[in-house]
């Protein structure tokens, strides 16, 4: 009598059990970051490659960016491919795996100590990205559905794998030395492979899919999508390339602008898209987050200048330490600021009034968090990160302490936020 | 598949196609499962354990019945006894005074296939500071005790006879006042709206259409509903990004979730 229920499997939403750890996850780790932003001002007048600014970039770029796209994306795998997730289990896993291995990581660069807690944190951050590759790959492979987004994603956590596991070898490096180049060398291809092949692949690749839908558009257009998957992934090799046969500095232009005009194509999508929306009122999360993609263009333009002052022989730290910062703290935090209260209120919603939304009028996803906390977020993140960056480029260290002061209070304001609704209940 | 006596009946006939048969031989109570009207009221709402003591017998009796089918008990049963006990000591019943209980007998309702679960909050709502709501039924409305119990009811159940329960429910003097179950108006259920506009439906089943597509074709299906209309829709699962655009349309909705994977929604102008 109901077999026709039970036989056919039906694609599944993954369950806010696995999705909601990851949220709560990165928002502390987006908060202790920002707190030791702010209490190692001192170090944003020097090097990069200083152990507090390692630390503070791996809580921004695991804890929080990762982290929250892991989440996101055992959420959204279901909806791109339209079959459930492969392995609840496995998600589980590469959460409680990250989510230690994380904290060792950070504390073993922070105290400088590339022994037991940087060892163990790299491979467990590891594991927990191979288990999300995997994951990934098996839902894929269940699904007949592949479109040009979930290759994009496929090819983002590949990179994904390739940066964890250079990152694990670059910490054996310090105690087991296993390249002749000096260490620092070998950072900006494990920084690439991160920011560009994860990230950035990662960005487009669902963006590409959520922005339209939220702003309710028709345009699809999977030629353009797929040849910013073509120009991203080119630059990404190339400049691999280039970089382990050490080409000459101004050949570096060459993958940058391959970047650049992936970047132009995206932009045009998502402006097709803009225009040719149905709803017409674009509200504060998404107008952050589209805000957040005019932000890309901030580190490829530092990027360019950085090129240009290599190629005329001069080194500007300073310049170094922005691009870092534009990306991490610009970029990527904006886009995750908009995009949580864009997806975390359906998560929640979904969960506790899901089931009884058939007994009477419910309140909405959106009355799940409070927009005014939500603007006072945004105007004191946006303040934060200029200001940060005037501090950045003066040295001077009481305007460094003013801009942290205001991120962290963002994050604050975030992690309120987020808790109003992750321990949302109905009654 | 692990469980344990908070498993709920609709998980275990959610996951063997034989657990529906299982649990009828268990005891002939269960039979009731066959009815799908009543399968969707009960077997989500209730634990192995709250129907154990509906049918009267021991939770090991499901897991004896269970195990062929690949269930496995997760770590100990606690006693049964935890539930007996707790409605014993309940002490309200033996002080409170013929008058003042108020009869609801829903065996009507079920029998004429509507779910009561709004008549009795009516009922609740509109209880008075000590009177006692008497619930007659067929069987022991266990999630009902489960659900009163969070709000600060008391209850007590009688099996007065094999096929008939009295449950009591006495609201203690420090519970909350305001009972709302989570919802504005609990007398505008799905069956109430599916009631009334019967005859006056649009169909449209979206199950089939990739994301973002059902969300186009349910506003553009919206655009175009005439008045004292509504639209009924099917999808694979609930549309959350759906939800505000209804608001900021000035539609309502109510959702009906049959199975996983198989949504019903009603659209409708309020």
């Amino acid at each position: 009598m109901f077999a026709g229920v039970i036989n056919n499997q039906p694609m599944q939403n993954t369950t806010y059990k696995v999705v909601l750890p990851f949220y709560t996850y990165a928002a502390l780790s987006l908060f202790a970051a920002c707190f030791l932003l702010l209490i190692s001002t001192g170090s944003f007048t020097g090097h990069y490659f200083n152990p507090h600014i390692l630390a503070i970039t791996h809580m921004m770029a695991l804890g929080w960016g990762t982290m929250i796209i892991l989440g996101a994306g055992y959420q959204l795998i279901p909806v791109l491919i339209e079959k459930s997730l492969y392995s609840i289990k496995l998600a589980n896993w590469s959460f409680f795996l990250a989510a230690t291995g994380i904290p060792l990581l950070a504390y073993g660069f922070y105290n400088f100590d590339m022994g037991w807690p940087a060892k163990w944190g790299g491979r467990l951050v590891f594991i927990s990205v191979s288990l999300f590759v995997i994951n990934l790959a098996k839902s894929i492979q269940k699904s007949k559905n592949r479109n040009v987004h979930a290759w994009f994603m496929l090819a983002a956590s590949v990179w994904l794998f390739v940066t964890a596991l250079y990152g694990l070898v670059l910490v054996y490096n310090f105690t087991f030395p296993i390249y002749k180049r000096n260490h620092i060398e070998l950072i900006p291809l494990h920084a690439h492979t991160g920011v560009i092949g994860w990230f950035l692949l990662l960005v487009i690749g669902v963006g590409s899919k959520l922005i339209p839908m939220f702003m309710i558009s028709k345009y699809t257009n999977s030629k353009q999508l797929w040849l910013i998957f073509l120009l991203i992934n080119t630059a990404l090799v190339l400049f691999i390339s280039l970089y382990i046969f050490k080409a000459a500095n101004a050949i570096f232009f060459f993958p940058v602008v391959m970047l650049l005009t992936s970047l132009i194509v995206f932009a045009q999508y998502c402006y097709k898209s803009y225009k040719q929306r149905i709803r017409k009122q674009v509200d504060e999360q998404m107008k952050l987050s589209l805000l957040s993609l005019l932000m890309m263009l901030l580190p490829v333009a530092v990027i360019f200048f950085l090129i240009g002052l290599f190629v005329s022989g001069k080194e500007d730290m300073r310049i170094v330490l922005l691009y870092g910062f534009v990306i991490f703290f610009g970029w990527i935090t904006a886009i995750i600021f908009g995009m949580t209260f864009k997806t975390l209120p359906f998560i929640v919603w979904n969960k506790v009034y899901g089931k009884i939304a058939g007994l009477g009028k419910t309140p909405g996803p959106k009355d799940l968090y409070s927009e005014r906390l939500f603007a006072a977020m945004s105007v004191s993140y946006l303040a934060g990160f200029v200001i940060f960056i005037a501090g950045i480029l003066t040295i001077e260290k009481v305007v460094l302490t003013i801009g942290s002061s205001l991120l962290l209070l963002s994050a604050l304001l975030y992690c309120v936020n987020a808790g109003k609704l992750i321990f949302h209940k109905a009654f | 598949m692990v469980i344990n006596r908070n498993t709920k009946i609709a998980t275990l006939l959610k996951h063997h196609p034989d657990a529906l048969v299982a649990i009828v031989s268990i005891d002939n109570k269960f039979a009731k499962l066959r009815n799908p009207l009543l399968r969707k009221l009960m077997a989500g709402r209730t634990s192995i354990a709250m129907a154990s003591k509906i049918a009267g017998c021991s939770i090991e009796d499901f897991f004896v019945k269970l195990r062929p089918l690949g269930f496995i008990l997760a770590g100990t049963a606690e006693t049964e006894e935890i539930n007996n006990k707790v409605m014993e000591q309940n002490e309200f019943i033996r002080n409170v005074k013929p008058e003042s209980i108020i009869d609801l007998d829903v065996r009507p309702v079920l029998a004429g296939g509507t779910d009561p679960f709004h008549i009795i909050m009516d009922s609740v709502n509109n209880l008075k500071y000590g009177q006692v709501l008497r619930i007659i039924n067929t069987f022991a409305p266990m999630p009902l005790v489960s659900v009163l119990g969070k709000k600060g009811f008391e209850s007590y159940i009688d099996q007065v006879e094999l096929q008939l329960v009295h449950a009591y429910f006495y609201k203690k003097q420090d519970a909350a006042v305001d009972i709302k179950v989570g919802v504005k108006d609990v007398a505008n259920m799905w069956s109430d709206i599916a009631d009334k506009y019967k005859g006056n439906l649009i169909e449209l089943d979206v199950r089939n259409l990739e994301m973002p597509q059902p969300m186009h074709k349910i506003l553009e299906a919206l655009e175009q509903l005439p008045d004292g209309k509504a639209l009924f829709v099917q999808h694979k699962r609930i549309p959350v990004f759906l939800l505000p655009e209804l608001a900021e349309r000035k539609f309502e909705y109510r959702l009906n979730e049959k199975a996983e994977g198989d949504v019903e929604i009603i659209i409708f102008r309020p």
